[in-house]
């Protein structure tokens, strides 16, 4: 999996003023979050990690382009950390569209400590959450694809709480043959429990036997 | 003068089709009445020269029934002199000729004798006269007749038109013509006809009235003073019309001036907002994450300290950002053109355009001034000042009696500076807002609307003018706002910054922070 440096949270933060940047990358910093700072949003978008696990902190009013336009230009790429909006004096309205927009959070500057760190440490365990569940269904995937035929329509019987000799009885096989493709499938899934097989394979098994 | 020319044409349109219309009628209505006169007139003609025609009947037939030898040439020349128009009577015994016209009264003997009635003899219009004849016996009688004098002039309907009338009345008969009344007959746009037979049978002539009206005789007069009184109505409206669409003009302006000034005062803030958040937000973020560290334990006194070094940085900064904006929003106003204002005028200007309001509200406005008094001021800035002190008080009347509503102006003058008191009899300014009342966005109005910008505006408009504004409460109760300016005459000459500075130093104790309280 992935290695520890790139588990650690990653905060971009994004504002044309470098007193607010180097004020705020300290404050975010004294929880021990990494933060990386950026001046331009153009520079931003073109080179940000964005693999990285961790939030963004995007200022809404910022020379050349609006906080609100690099919104919708992130989210319609598909960046997948939470955003988090900080404006100068903000209107209900302006308010009202980044959430639509898909911001995880809409903060007012000058920000006070608790609210800025308790959002980004909300964002991030979302974004962890997330990221965790998004591998966990690709390496799932993965695996299941290694199965055989016959190993897909054992595991869905298996999925559907039929006992080996039930199994066998409808697949007409032998409860031994049986016995062998369930061994070999909890190895090629790499499970060595019963629940686990399940949690992990009841949707793609159900998926599989439609 | 073209614009005012399109302004003015649709007027003199309306007035053109109104003048005409209007003096057309009054031309038909005074010809219908001639006609009318005209026909009742004739129609007594008529009946009068009828009645004088059955007379002769009479006379005739009495003569032929009283017919005895002994008196009667004496009757016959008496007759005379009863009836004007009996020139003679004549008797005529069988047997003998009748003296003239022989043949011709003979045949109307005749005729007489079969319908045995009276008959017409011969008709000599030429001289005015006819005869009437009626077979009697013994004697037949024939009556000379002179139809001019039938009617008597005393009895003469159309007598007052004169001689020189233009009524011809004329008797007509079997191509012969009697001109009784010679009127003036011409090529007239009018001309009134009236022909009828009269009621004997014995005399069968037409009686023919004929009247021209001519131009002259239309109601000159009358249509003159309607053409002129719709000229002076319709340019009396015009103007009118004129003078309330200058007024919402001027409002309309006036209220474009404020909202222009409040968007200013928007972006303002936006702008100081943006300004200010961004040191602001840097101080909170660099104090806070110093309070961080320092509970950190061990303390990261290092980090901490720069965190701290930066924060008074930014504080600074924010500081500086204040001063820069108190510039910018004091210098541009202070150059405000500047030019003699007379406080009487302003005060007056204002008002015409505040009518409105002060009827809605029921108030009286009353101007007292002994003398006319000019200050140098910025004239737009002038109307806006008195508008904003008028509105206030307006507002304040809202618990006062409508009748006692009451707005007085006191324009006078020390020997360096105009003053202008605007004081009503409202519920005056509570004791505890009397200091903030100049202040930005303080507004004792709890209601929606009162931004508390109107009295902060005045009191910047009055300063940049060099100028000096002051609220008191008066007695028994009711608010009042000074204003002070320099005088024209005192500033006129030489260099207005010189004079400003001196001014400046006048009013320096009203001068306080106009964009945020520390």
């Amino acid at each position: 999996m992935n290695n520890a440096q790139s588990l650690s949270p990653l905060i971009h933060l994004i504002d044309d003023d470098a007193a607010v940047r180097d004020g705020l990358a300290l404050l975010i910093g004294t929880v021990g979050l990494r933060v990386q700072t950026w001046a331009a949003p153009e520079v931003f978008m073109r080179e940000f990690d964005r693999a990285s696990i961790g939030a963004i902190v995007l200022d809404v009013r910022m020379p050349g382009i609006s906080g609100l336009t690099v919104l919708d230009t992130l989210v319609r790429e598909g960046v997948d950390q939470p955003i988090i909006m900080l404006t100068g004096h903000g209107t209900v309205e302006m308010c009202r569209r980044a959430f639509k927009s898909g911001a995880a959070e809409f903060l007012e500057k000058p920000v006070d400590d608790e609210a800025l760190l308790e959002a980004l440490q909300n964002a991030v365990r979302h974004h962890v959450r997330s990221r965790e569940r998004n591998n966990a269904d690709r390496e799932s995937r993965d695996r299941y694809a290694l199965l055989s035929e016959r190993e897909r329509e054992v595991l869905g019987l298996i999925v559907a709480g039929l006992t080996n000799k039930e199994i066998g009885r409808a697949l007409t096989l032998s409860p031994r043959t049986v016995e062998t493709h369930r061994a070999n499938l909890f190895a090629k899934l790499g499970v060595e429990s019963l629940a686990v097989l399940i949690r992990r394979y009841a949707a793609l098994a159900e998926a599989g036997a439609t | 003068m073209t614009a005012r020319l399109r302004h003015s044409l649709p007027w003199i349109a309306a007035w053109l089709g109104l003048a005409i219309i209007g003096a057309v009628w009054i031309a038909r209505n005074e010809l219908v009445n001639l006609r009318e006169s005209f026909e009742v007139d004739a129609r007594i003609m008529h009946r009068l020269l009828s009645q004088r025609a059955s007379q002769h009947d009479a006379v005739l037939a009495t003569l032929g029934l009283l017919q005895s030898q002994s008196t009667e040439a004496e009757r016959e020349r008496r007759l005379s002199s009863v009836y004007s128009q009996v020139i003679a009577v004549e008797r005529h015994a069988p047997g003998t000729p009748w003296p003239n016209f022989a043949n011709e009264l003979d045949a109307a003997e005749k005729t007489s004798r079969t319908a045995s009635g009276p008959a017409l003899g011969p008709v000599v219009f030429q001289q005015g006269r006819y005869w009437m004849v009626l077979a009697a016996t013994p004697n037949s009688y024939a009556l000379q007749i002179d139809a001019r004098a039938m009617v008597p002039w005393s009895e003469w309907p159309f007598l007052n038109e004169g001689r020189d009338s233009t009524v011809r009345v004329t008797l007509d008969h079997a191509g012969q013509s009697l001109t009784l009344q010679p009127g003036q007959i011409f090529a007239a746009r009018w001309r009134f006809g009236f022909r009828k037979r009269l009621a004997t049978d014995s005399q069968p002539f037409d009686v023919v009235v004929t009247r021209c009206v001519s131009w002259a005789e239309l109601p000159w007069l009358w249509m003159i003073v309607w053409v002129l009184g719709t000229g002076l109505l319709l340019a009396a409206l015009a103007t009118l019309v004129h003078q309330r669409r200058e007024r919402a003009r001027a409002q309309e302006l006036l209220r474009l001036g404020q909202v222009a000034r409040l968007n200013t005062l928007g972006e303002l803030a936006a702008g100081m907002a943006h300004e200010l958040n961004q040191p602001l937000t840097a101080v909170l973020a660099n104090t806070q994450a110093a309070l961080r560290l320092l509970k950190e334990s061990p303390p990261e006194i290092e980090t901490a300290q720069t965190a701290m070094q930066r924060a008074s940085e930014q504080a600074r900064r924010a500081s500086d950002v204040l001063t820069r904006l108190r510039r910018t929003v004091e210098r541009p106003d202070a150059r405000a053109e500047r030019v003699r204002v007379s406080l009487n005028d302003a005060v007056r200007d204002a008002l015409y355009l505040l009518e409105p309001q002060c009827r809605e509200h029921r108030v009286m406005t009353e101007i007292v001034s002994d003398r006319d008094v000019e200050v140098l001021a910025d004239p737009v800035a002038m109307e806006q000042i008195i508008h904003n002190l008028v509105t206030n008080a307006l507002h304040a009347f809202d618990q006062i009696d409508a009748s006692e509503r009451r707005v007085i102006f006191t324009v006078s003058q020390t020997e360096t500076h105009g003053e202008l008191r605007v004081a009503d009899n409202g519920p005056g300014i509570a004791p505890d807002a009397l200091p903030r009342l100049f202040e930005p966005f303080f507004s004792t109005r709890s209601d929606a609307g009162g931004l508390g910008l109107g009295l902060s505006v005045c009191e910047s408009l009055v300063t940049n003018m060099d100028g000096h504004i002051s609220a008191q409460n008066r007695s028994p109760r009711g608010a009042e706002f000074i204003v002070t300016l320099p005088l024209a005459t005192a500033a006129v000459r030489g260099d207005p910054s010189a004079s400003s500075g001196v001014n400046a130093a006048l009013t320096t104790p009203s001068v306080r922070g106009e964009l945020v309280e520390p």
